[in-house]
């Protein structure tokens, strides 16, 4: 994929063009909306608020990283839907079970190709992790799923967030130290090899 | 450990000291095991993020031309069809409006005593009613006589002169009046835009949406 060419078409308004960039990179971008969002629905949603945002405003795209461009827009739109919610609070949309009750764990979103095993603990793990990411500030949680979860260096999440590096530095420490003591209250539930140790005090 | 010491083993772990800050801290770490503890439980934090599974999007998220609210290319001469026919729709609008309003003031003439139609006609109508009123009494009075059967030839005399009382010069007059304004009146009360332009309005406002809307189709087929 010649994405520069690419970018180029889609700037000339065509749209087939952004179609194959949107292929290329919805995964990415629908995964940081979920885990911004931690709904799946909502996640769908905004991935596509950001993407049709991102077609009518890519004139304005200079050069640089094309995915922190687009993962700039897909937090954006996130932020949207934040706005929304807190205008409007809805219910949850996680299943409920046979009694009624919301599911502790959200299997509805397992990858079906795993074992059962792996499918329970993946789950458990992830449910944790998704808790702790939702009790995180906005600005820190933004900075950890782009840093960690999508695999971005420092320079291309200050250029996509347009913070100073510094900002990032501070934000992403902070944020990790926060997961890691959220993360210590799921001790049994992770395996071995990611238990954590026990107290850090950071004056 | 303080929020410097935090920020340095953060960025330690992703490889983004400068290797003087580097050397230095891992000097640190060595003589320091609650920093290395910290580094350790950052860096198991680091891992389970990135272990988190990677969601496969629930369904594609491309977009379609109505999406992102593109229309079709339209030819050149589109704008000035639909020009024309805007302009056509407005004129054939006011010209219902002209006419309509023609019509009220030419009605309403008459009323204000305006133009000599007017004057005439309540002239006439007074004039009329002056040479009818004398033939009526004579009816009346002639009524009775039927009634009591004497002079039978009189009454006819009689009635043949109140029946020619409307023949006389006035009564004529006043006829030729009433004529006049009548078609005075026809005259103001004819439209100021003819029927003529506004059918040719209306087909150049129907001809051009219809052209618009068979332009819009042909171009969204060849668009597909």
């Amino acid at each position: 994929m010649n994405e520069q060419a690419l970018i180029q078409d889609a700037q000339g308004g065509n749209l087939d063009a952004f179609n194959t960039l949107i292929l290329h990179y919805q995964d990415s971008v629908f995964n940081t909306a979920l885990r911004i969002l931690g709904d799946e629905d909502q996640a769908a949603d905004a991935s596509q608020e950001a993407f049709i945002s991102a077609f009518k405003s890519i004139s304005s795209f200079r050069g640089g990283s094309f995915k922190g461009w687009l993962m700039r827009t897909v937090t954006n739109a996130c932020y949207d839907e934040l706005r929304r919610q807190k205008r409007r609070p809805t219910t949850p949309l996680e299943p409920d079970t046979e009694d009624g009750e919301e599911m502790d764990s959200p299997r509805w979103l397992a990858d079906p190709n795993m074992t059962p095993d792996q499918k329970a603990e993946a789950d458990e793990v992830e449910h944790a992790i998704q808790h702790c990411l939702n009790n995180l500030p906005l600005e820190f949680k933004t900075v950890v799923v782009m840093a960690d979860i999508q695999g971005m260096d420092y320079t291309e999440v200050a250029a996509s967030i347009r913070v100073p590096l510094g900002t990032i530095k501070s934000r992403l420490a902070r944020a990790r130290l926060r997961l890691r003591e959220c993360l210590q209250g799921f001790a049994e539930l992770l395996p071995a090899s990611y238990r954590l140790e026990d107290g850090i005090n950071v004056s | 450990m303080n929020q410097r010491d935090l920020e340095l083993l953060s960025a330690y772990l992703d490889g983004q000291l400068k290797p003087s800050e580097s050397a230095h801290l891992e000097s640190r770490l060595n003589s320091d095991p609650q920093l290395a503890s910290v580094l350790t439980d950052l860096r198991a934090t680091r891992n389970l993020l990135r272990k988190l599974p990677a969601r496969k999007a629930p369904r594609n998220f491309t977009l379609t031309r109505k999406m992102v609210g593109q229309n079709p290319p339209l030819p050149r001469a589109y704008p000035w069809f639909r020009f024309a026919s805007a302009l056509a729709t407005l004129l054939l609008f006011f010209s219902f409006g002209v006419n309509t309003v023609g019509r009220q003031m030419a009605s309403k003439a008459p009323v204000f005593g305006m133009g000599g139609g007017g004057g005439a006609s309540e002239e006439s109508t007074e004039l009329f009613s002056a040479q009818e009123a004398p033939a009526a009494p004579a009816a009346a009075t002639e009524a009775p006589i039927l009634e009591t059967g004497p002079m039978p030839t009189q009454m006819s005399t009689e009635a043949a002169d109140a029946a020619r009382i409307v023949d006389t010069p006035v009564a004529k007059n006043a006829g030729e009046t009433e004529n006049a304004v009548t078609a005075d009146q026809v005259q103001s009360s004819a439209p100021l835009v003819s029927s003529t332009w506004q059918i040719a309005l209306a087909v150049i406002a129907i001809g051009g949406m219809l052209f618009m809307v068979l332009v819009r189709q042909i171009s969204a087929r060849r668009w597909k």
